[in-house]
């Protein structure tokens, strides 16, 4: 790999992560909305702030926040802001931090995501592998169509139908929450249980909505190779149906689903968030719906800015690491 | 290479699996970040799953549980406890944690002098003379005395608007000084007869008084006042906070509390609180049903039905009948823009008034449980002598009249005429329009009178913009449903709302939302606040005299009362506050809720 491609995708990395962190400024403020008149006006309007003196509160925090700058100064302080990683203070909770408010939040995520993102596509991999395998039985292929039609659906829709049947209508899992209400949070084998229980319904809507697109991408690969003049050798030299299965179809065919792992990261982490909001997950996801309710730009901010870094580099990783990953492939010229 | 990449796959599920741990730490608390220089003062919590493990148990029987504060399920306040910071709300817990000088119930219409012991205005209420009560402690040991009394003004007047109440108490106060131990002398900038209202606790309006030796030399703005190792906060209250995380508060009742050690009232029963989130209606209707909760937020009047018949332990404060709650303080008008044509002219605005029938909205938006609003006051005991003070007005403006032929001739007054189809048009031959603001919240009861103006021949267009609040408070708007913060004892606060400037009170004065203004109106009021609360005959005669300027000129038209309609159960709990027993309002959300706390019986003795 040539050093000067590094340099240049990295530096295609950071104009990507520019682009996004100034979209990502800009596009909360063009509502106009005042984020600080919101929060005291719907406290009010639930009788927890008076209506004295707002307007001089107002006026006070927009000095404070530097809401009352022009527009291009907030801009220039957010962008210094950002590439020292502080994201300011939360609006609509002052005086928590937004990074404090992320730290919270982002282990709820990660374990949710990483683990029905990792599940998915393993399970989806190796199914596709079988769909597209001619000795596979036949009532395996008949799972083929069900997860393409799961895969069509969106994680929240998804949600939303579990939600209805497992949880209201045979009341077997629970509607949301990432534990029992009331539960104290002690580390034993009970609030663990408790943990699993009520990630179960979240993590499906994401784990069986992704499993048909995965299986797809692979059960085409599958197909594709089994016509390669090696499987047709291997085959020819009496090697064993597991060894052809897993060494010589599978192991060829799977690349393409490792650079799919990197484009699925951006859809994943966005219907995420409606499934934390469907299920009251309190991960990311939900702090981001609550930060764009209460119009708290600086969360919003720090969530989605967090997000870009994390999907762009992802995507920069695999790019840098797929030479690794598979040696036919050079970026030399 | 070719080993480490045949290895890879293999070590993917322990990656997994060591995420998955990660996640499962992360859930039972992660260690606070380290604070910047900048809040050095603020405390660093402890881990709420160490705070979690060290808590005793306590039975059921002896645990109130109740739904209260947060987003989106989560409590999103759990680590601030300063009530003053900009990001707190005091309805979160705040309320039973910090102590007032005084209670006071309009439902009981009775003052209850609770850090004060007594207070006295000088003859033209310049100076307010504060006597604290003696031998009360707080909760760090270090006892309470008019110091911190003192301080607390003092530290509100010199913040202002920085803080919460700052405004409030800077407008009016010029010092407050601790004369010894048990006086304070508040000195006025101008009379302020109302200063000692102002600061008792009452729904949603009162001063927390805070502890001098806890909140001296800290930064009020990012001060937490949280620390549970340190015993933080510091308060005069009954309860202490043990666990504070996103999912829930626990309180957990002090060995002793000053006002059971005087007598004053006994120790509250339950020996914990947990407060829990706020949960969608149905969740709230279910964990009130399994007796997973005693308390809740209100509920719409139909989800009542199914709960009463599926737990018969669970009541309200009218019973298990219509209006299944209490009036609240913040009854909902239709505001009108009245800074604009057409409706700058108020004959106009009596047409809209008299094109409502307000009883078929009650019936209809409100599933029957409401009541019509007359002024934008709530009839509390107290204030019923100002409503009837003004009857004759009343009846000459009656504001509940349904008379669509009276509301046509107004119009046609109006210069408006009624074309074929049966809709309004201006004299340029356009139609009348009314674009209203229907919060969702009040979308049961507005899409009724849309619809009411609607079969009157007027276009309503009604909708909740996502900047409702920006646009309603700018005077960005046509008409909006929306209630009034206004008096619950005494008719200043109500007034208020409408004035366009004032002599009396030096700077901001409150949201004037529909843009009237009228010079004597203002001077009446400012008259009003310098007469003390209890010259009843003179508040009596000024306020017939405002309304004499208000009622003709309709700012906003009343609608309906507002009742909070919370479900309360006894299961484990009895004596909440009820229509026969009014010692209080019910919510759990607001400043009086000690009271509450401290009358409730449990069932299993």
């Amino acid at each position: 790999m040539r050093f000067n491609y590094i340099i240049r995708r990295i530096g295609f990395f950071l104009i990507i992560i520019w682009l996004a962190a100034s979209v990502n400024f800009f596009l909360p403020r063009l509502s106009g909305q005042d984020p600080i008149r919101e929060k005291l006006m719907r406290e009010a309007m639930i009788g927890g702030a008076t209506q004295t003196g707002m307007e001089q509160i107002i006026k006070t925090y927009e000095v404070k926040f530097g809401l009352n700058r022009p527009l291009y100064l907030q801009y220039f302080s957010y962008l210094g802001d950002v590439a020292r990683g502080d994201f300011n203070y939360s609006i609509a909770h002052y005086p928590t931090r937004v990074i404090d408010m992320l730290r919270d939040a982002l282990p709820w995520t990660v374990g949710l995501l990483s683990v029905s993102f990792l599940i998915s596509f393993f399970v989806g991999t190796f199914l596709g592998a079988l769909f597209g395998w001619p000795r596979t039985p036949r009532y395996i292929q008949w799972l083929f169509g069900p997860l393409l039609s799961l895969n069509a659906i969106p994680y929240f829709l998804l949600g939303l139908v579990m939600l209805y049947l497992f949880s209201f209508a045979v009341k077997w899992l629970p509607s949301g929450g990432g534990y029992e209400r009331g539960t104290l949070p002690i580390l034993n084998l009970k609030f663990l249980l408790d943990l699993a229980y009520h990630a179960i319904l979240p993590a499906l809507s994401i784990l069986l909505a992704q499993i048909g697109g995965w299986a797809l991408g692979m059960r085409a690969m599958m197909v594709t190779t089994q016509g390669e003049d090696y499987m047709i050798f291997a085959d020819a030299k009496g090697l064993s149906e597991r060894t052809l299965f897993l060494r010589y179809a599978m192991r060829n065919a799977i690349l393409p689903q490792v650079t799919g792992m990197a484009l699925v990261l951006g859809q994943l982490i966005s219907g995420a968030v409606l499934v934390e909001v469907v299920f009251q997950y309190p991960g990311i996801g939900s702090l981001l719906w609550r930060a764009i309710r209460e119009t708290d730009y600086f969360v919003v901010q720090g969530v989605v800015f967090f997000s870009i870094v994390t999907i762009g580099l992802a995507t920069l990783l695999l790019d840098l690491l797929y030479p690794v990953l598979d040696p036919r492939i050079s970026y030399e010229k | 290479m070719i080993i480490q990449r045949r290895k890879l796959p293999s070590r993917l599920p322990m990656l997994a699996l060591l995420l998955l741990l990660a996640w499962v730490m992360a859930a039972c608390g992660t260690p606070p970040a380290p604070q910047p220089a900048g809040d050095a003062q603020t405390a660093a919590p402890a881990a709420p799953a160490e705070a979690a493990a060290s808590l005793k148990e306590v039975p059921r029987n002896r645990t109130f549980k109740m739904m209260r504060g947060g987003v989106s399920g989560q409590h999103v306040d759990y680590e601030l406890w300063n009530p003053y910071a900009i990001g707190s709300n005091h309805q979160n817990g705040a309320n039973i944690m910090y102590e007032p000088l005084a209670f006071y119930s309009a439902f009981a219409d009775k003052e209850t002098m609770w850090l004060a012991e007594s207070y006295e205005y000088n003859a033209d209420a310049t100076e307010l003379t504060i006597k604290t009560r003696q031998g009360i402690k707080w909760s760090d040991g270090q006892p309470f005395s008019a110091e911190d009394v003192a301080f607390t003004f003092e530290s509100l007047k010199e913040l202002g608007a920085k803080v919460r109440w700052g405004v409030d108490v800077q407008q009016f106060v010029d010092s407050a000084t601790a004369v010894d131990e048990k006086t304070v002398l508040v000195k006025f900038k101008v009379p302020a007869p109302r200063f000692f209202n102002l600061v008792s606790y009452k729904f949603d309006i009162g001063v927390y008084i805070v502890p001098k030796h806890i909140f001296e030399g800290q930064d009020w703005t990012t001060f937490k006042a949280f620390d549970i190792a340190k015993g933080w906060p510091v308060t005069t209250g009954p309860f202490k906070v043990v666990a504070s995380s996103a999912e829930q508060k626990i309180y957990d009742r002090r060995d002793s509390w000053w006002a059971a050690d005087q007598g004053l009232v006994h120790m509250p029963e339950m020996e914990r609180i947990v407060q829990l989130p706020d949960a969608q209606e149905q969740q709230q209707a279910q964990a009130l049903i399994t007796n997973e909760i005693d308390m809740g937020f209100t509920l719409d009047p139909a989800t009542f039905t199914t709960i009463f018949e599926q737990n018969p332990k669970i009541t309200t404060h009218a019973g298990r009948k219509a209006p299944f709650g209490y009036l609240d303080w913040w009854p909902v008008s239709m505001y009108v823009n009245t800074s604009a044509p057409p409706f700058d002219n108020p004959d106009v605005r009596w047409a809209l008034s008299l094109f409502i029938n307000r009883p078929q909205v009650v019936e209809v938006g409100w599933s029957g449980a409401n009541t019509v609003s007359r002024l934008p006051m709530p009839p509390y005991p107290p204030l019923k002598r100002y409503f009837d003070a003004s009857e004759d007005l009343l009846k000459q403006y009656n504001t509940s009249e349904f008379n669509p032929d009276k509301a046509n001739a107004l119009l046609k007054k109006a210069g408006f005429t009624k074309n074929g189809e049966g809709k309004w048009m201006n004299a340029k031959g356009e139609p009348l329009k009314l674009d209203v603001f229907v919060p969702a919240f009040l979308n049961s009861m507005g899409l009724v009178v849309v619809q009411q103006l609607k079969e009157q021949g007027i276009e309503v267009n009604p909708s909740d913009p996502p900047d409702f609040n920006d646009r309603f408070t700018k005077g960005d708007y046509q008409a909006a449903f929306y209630g009034h913060g206004g008096s619950v004892n005494d008719p200043y606060f109500t007034l208020n709302l409408y004035t366009s400037s004032s002599k009396a009170v030096p700077g901001d004065h409150q949201a004037n939302f529909s843009r009237w203004s009228n010079a004597e109106y203002d001077k009446i009021v400012d008259e009003v606040y310098v007469t003390p609360m209890n010259d009843y005959p003179k508040l009596e005669k000024l306020f017939h005299d405002a309304m004499a300027i208000w009622l003709p000129a309709l700012p906003d038209i009343p609608l309906t009362e507002l009742y909070h309609r919370i479900g309360y159960n006894e299961t484990y709990w009895t004596n909440w506050p009820t229509a026969e027993n009014p010692y209080v309002n019910g919510a759990s959300w607001h400043l009086t809720f000690e009271m509450v706390l401290w009358n409730l019986k449990a069932v299993e003795k």
